[in-house]
């Protein structure tokens, strides 16, 4: 998630209203107040409008919303007459570019680092992590036009951002943090991606790192912005973004050739939409003039166009417009959801549980009938507790974690016994009898099924005990079963039984070993049995 | 006054003809120990039946040597008598009370030695020592110096003198049941009528016994049967499905663009697992790519199918919803699941790798957002939720999207779950026509507010203490 840092001086100069008035109002077109600060505000935005990530952004979104200037805004682009070319090599490496001059730009300290968390915004939310999108900021007056985006022998050297020697594009994935951070985006390439001006001076080793001669200050004025990636769209987005914001900042834009074309052109889209179609999604009733004008509160250029239909302009900074319901969305916010009614739909359908729940819920009422405690453990477990406490070989089926988080969580459960026995570990210092059930997933070759398993500890708990209730289980769910004698090893011999259903085994009980006991910290017998839910008569999937 | 025991009535019963009596004499009365009948008199005075005193005397006891002393004179006293009027000390030294009384003669004084011979003082004697040892008493100063000899030692004895008080009098007046007590009925008493005439222990109700505890579901369970109960009183069809999902189904049908950050390695439990993709996956395919036959975009970029093969641990139950609307693409479908979802997060107070989702979808030819926030309305009332109120929100797949919040007392407004509409591009691609009302919600929040933890891992890890204390029944209120 993106927290944008609001100052509320500069919001409340470029929002032209009170600080109150904007915050109030913040959450309804979609953000949360992470806190407010003596100057300053850190407000959410969601990932889906990264041209809210400045207060730039936020500053027009809210005048729209407030009524104060509604409509598309229109940002004016002049040609630089500053050429680029690319090297057809990028093809396969990092092919598109985008890039803009913005020029009369006052930077003081705050101004800079809101630029530069717009653009860490952007790197997350529309880059992905600069492998989509990369952006450098540059002061103009440090190079000379054309410039050229190439393709580079990795040994091209210059002086990275932050440094002050000279290195190869090599040296700078191992020893720049930048270069450590992002190596992985061009590492594999025999050629690295590289802007040069005219003299062949180093721009940018996108998307790593900028050259230290063109590093932006308070006196730069003029700014030349490149942007490179792998995406058109996003690349074109990232542009705009940075271009908008910096307008309503007071800079003026202007296009760059790029390969023979004018770029950008902060143009809207333009797209028809259904009022009808609206209506039905939202369930208001709106005129044409009506939801034109909602539109315009949210910064869309709208006007009816016929009995049913809306012309929209969509701004081009807005990277979340795929389809005409995403500007239903809009009307919705400008509309106000509370004022939308909130009724159940008439749809007639009956209830129908499902019966694995069901027969998980049998399961629960006959163990309750027998005094058991329901326990509900996770269902991420590990070999250590599944498999060698219980001096059980692990299974054939058993589901592996690729990448664990930690030594706890490294295989989805087969079975329930390990994990009440770990429960019962937990609860040592309880009073005795503790008996304990549980009943859900457990997951083999990649199927999800469900088990159900009880323990019982204390100084009397034996065989017979395990055995009653495996039976009082059994005979509840009317199971037809037998019984053999057992070689599982996480029991004591002599004292273990497996259930036979159709001679299949479903389940097993006894009384558990006591090497198993001690391996799990316990001192007193314990009784256990588990049943595979499958073998229930009636069950969705045998 | 409480209920008299029988012990009680016994001893008033014997008091009330001895008026007062000791303990010990009351004990050979009531063939018990005298301990026995101190403490039925406490309990008596307790019921203002009785008075007890507590008495402590002091006493002397002889040892060996003081009493050997008692029956032929202090050591002291015999060698006086051998030496007369005086003696060779050399003779002396045979004597057999020589040792100890030639020591204490000269301690006393009594005795003057010149060269080898021993002369008595005048007019000396030990009679006041032997006095004081033949009949010792507590004043006598010359006890101390005896005791300090280890001929005799102090003792305190307790007596315990008991007498009844005019109402334990007229308690007696009044007539006791002195009947034996019963504690358990026996079959055969209950059988042959002898029930009538037994003294059945009385029971002091207010005291609490042993506690019972019931078997009984976790309480965090019963909280997923509650909504379980309410979804399905409202209609809805209860779906279950599997742990392991194809990302297909978990993100690519959802219209998660495959290079989304929730889609990463570090927020989803892969698996080296992987499954065939559904017959008609290229009409995903042509959505992500282009928006298919919609009015989308669709994301562009490029949508490889290796990455739609492989298995996660589902990340929300809407990979099973999903697939529920594309076996059944025909309205109305109404259906939710509440099942185990999993993300890979840092286990904490606040974080779970796994944790309960609850997903609702409503899929019919003329439902709207409308009837969305009506059925989160009614869901979120039924829960015990007064104030409901909505704010818009993103999820990538429902578009618009909301997030509802809840009126907690003593909180305020608390973030209870996301919902919207599915995406054109969700349903699309599956062959469903028309509007899909969809809505989540985290089970463990509301388990949380409910049952007052501050420790989201106590619902798997529990406490037993937690387990056997937590009431069954819960005020339906929201918590």
């Amino acid at each position: 998630m993106a927290v944008i840092t609001l100052p509320y001086k500069y919001l409340e100069r470029l929002t032209r209203t009170d600080r109150r008035t904007i915050l109030d109002k913040v959450a309804l077109i979609g953000s949360d107040i992470e806190r407010m600060e003596e100057d300053h505000a850190a407000v959410e935005f969601f990932p889906d409008r990264p041209d809210l990530f400045s207060p730039e952004g936020v500053a027009r979104a809210m005048r729209g919303y407030l009524g104060i200037e509604t409509g598309l805004p229109v940002y004016p682009v002049k040609p630089s007459g500053i050429s680029f070319s690319i090297d057809p090599a990028l093809e396969k490496i990092r092919p598109i570019l985008g890039a803009a001059v913005i020029r009369g730009v006052t930077f003081d300290n705050e101004s800079i680092q809101s630029v530069m968390a717009l653009q860490e915004s952007l790197h997350w939310a529309v880059g992905r992590g600069r492998s989509k999108v990369a952006i450098g900021i540059h002061d103009l007056d440090t190079v000379k036009p054309p410039f050229r985006y190439i393709a580079s022998a990795r040994t091209r050297k210059f002086v990275p951002l932050d440094y002050s020697e000279e290195m190869t594009m090599d040296e700078i994935l191992v020893m720049h943090p930048k270069g450590r951070d992002y190596a992985k985006i061009v590492r594999d390439f025999p050629l690295f991606p590289l802007i040069v001006d005219a003299e062949d001076h180093v721009l940018s080793f996108p998307p790593i790192i900028n050259g230290e001669r063109t590093r932006v200050t308070m006196e730069t004025r003029d700014i030349l912005l490149d942007t490179t990636g792998t995406d058109a769209r996003a690349v074109a987005v990232a542009v705009n973004i940075i271009c908008t914001a910096m307008a309503e900042a007071g800079a003026k834009v202007e296009s760059v050739t790029i390969n023979g074309s004018e770029t950008p052109t902060l143009a809207p889209a333009e797209r028809t939409v259904s009022v009808k179609e609206c209506n039905r999604l939202l369930g208001i009733n709106l005129t044409t003039e009506e939801m034109a004008a909602l539109l315009g509160k949210m910064r869309f250029g709208a006007r009816p166009d016929g009995a049913d239909r809306v012309r929209v302009q969509v701004p081009c900074y807005r990277a979340d417009i795929m389809h005409d319901w995403d500007i239903f969305e809009d009307v919705a916010i400008a509309y106000g959801y509370d004022r939308i009614m909130a009724q159940p739909p008439a749809t007639y359908t009956v209830g129908r549980p499902n019966l694995v729940q069901v027969f998980a819920n049998f399961a629960r009422e006959i163990f309750c009938g027998l005094g058991y405690l329901e326990v509900m453990p996770f269902t991420l477990t590990s070999e250590e507790i599944q498999y060698r406490k219980m001096a059980r070989p692990e299974p054939a089926g058993t589901l592996h974690i690729l990448h664990p988080i930690t030594i706890d969580n490294t295989v989805v459960r087969t079975d329930l016994i390990p994990l009440l026995l770990e429960f019962l570990t937990m609860n040592k210092h309880r009073e005795l009898p503790q008996r304990l059930f549980s009943v859900g997933d457990v997951v083999e070759n990649c199927r999800t099924y469900q088990k159900t398993a009880a323990v019982s500890m204390h100084p009397g708990a034996d065989f017979s005990e395990a055995y009653a209730v495996a039976d009082a289980l059994l005979r509840e769910f009317t199971i037809d079963y037998s019984v053999r004698e057992s070689s599982d090893q996480a029991f004591i011999e002599g004292r273990r039984a497996d259930i036979l259903v159709n001679s299949k085994k479903v389940g097993v009980f006894g009384e558990i070993h006591p090497v198993v006991i001690r391996g799990f910290d316990l001192e007193h017998p314990v009784a256990a049995l588990e049943l595979d839910l499958r073998a229930v008569p009636g069950y969705p999937f045998p | 006054m409480a209920e008299l025991t029988q012990n009680e009535k016994r001893l008033l019963a014997v008091l009330a003809r001895e008026k007062t009596a000791d303990a010990l004499h009351l004990a050979a009365h009531l063939d018990a120990t005298p301990e026995a009948v101190v403490q039925w008199a406490y309990l008596a005075m307790d019921n203002d039946g009785a008075k007890v005193e507590r008495i402590v005397e002091t006493g002397f006891i002889f040892t060996d040597e003081g009493e050997k002393y008692r029956n032929e004179g202090l050591p002291e006293t015999r060698l006086l008598a051998a030496i007369g009027t005086g003696a060779i000390l050399s003779d002396l030294q045979n004597h057999d009370a020589f040792k100890i009384g030639f020591g204490q003669l000269r301690k006393k004084g009594l005795i003057v030695v010149t060269d080898n011979k021993v002369v008595p003082k005048e007019g000396v004697s030990t009679r006041e020592d032997e006095t004081a040892l033949k009949n010792p008493s507590k004043g006598d100063s010359r006890i101390k110096e005896l005791i300090k000899r280890g001929l005799l030692k102090e003792t305190e004895t307790v007596h315990y003198r008991i007498s009844i008080t005019p109402a334990g009098e007229s308690l007696v007046k009044e007539g006791l049941d002195l009947r034996e007590e019963i504690g358990t009925l026996t079959r055969d008493q209950i059988i042959s009528g002898e029930w009538k005439s037994l003294n059945l222990r009385r029971y002091d109700v207010t005291k609490l016994p042993k506690k019972a505890y019931p078997g009984s579901i976790h309480p965090y369970q019963r909280i997923i049967a509650e909504m379980r109960e309410i979804l399905l009183e409202m209609g809805f069809t209860e779906l279950y499905g599997g742990i392991v999902q194809q990302s297909f189904w978990n993100f690519d049908a959802l219209f998660q663009p495959q290079d989304h950050p929730a889609r990463e390695m570090q927020d989803t439990f892969y698996l080296k697992e992987t499954l065939p993709l559904p017959p008609d996956y290229e009409r995903v395919k042509a959505m992500h790519l282009s928006g298919g036959t919609t009015s989308s975009t669709g994301w562009g970029g490029i949508w490889r199918e290796e990455k739609a093969e492989q298995c996660v641990l589902r990340t929300h139950t809407t990979s099973i919803s999903i697939q529920h609307l594309a076996q059944n693409p025909n309205p109305p479908v109404k259906a939710f699941c509440i099942g185990r979802v999993y993300r890979r997060e840092t286990i904490d107070t606040t974080h779970l790798a796994e944790f309960e989702q609850l997903e609702g979808i409503v899929m019919d030819e003329n439902v709207n957002f409308g009837h969305l926030l009506g059925i989160l309305h009614e869901f979120y009332h039924r829960m015990g939720f007064e104030g409901v109120r909505f704010k818009p929100s993103y999820y990538p797949y429902t578009e618009p999207s909301l997030d509802a919040e809840v009126f907690v007392e003593g909180i305020g407004w608390i973030e209870m779950g996301g919902a919207g509409i599915f995406r054109e591009e969700v349903t699309a691609p599956l062959g469903i026509n028309y509007p899909v009302l969809a809505w989540g919600l985290g089970v463990s929040r509301i388990a949380m507010l409910r049952l007052g933890l501050k420790d989201l891992r106590q619902l798997h890890h529990s406490d037993i203490a937690f387990l056997r204390e937590t009431p069954a029944l819960r005020r339906t209120g929201g918590v």
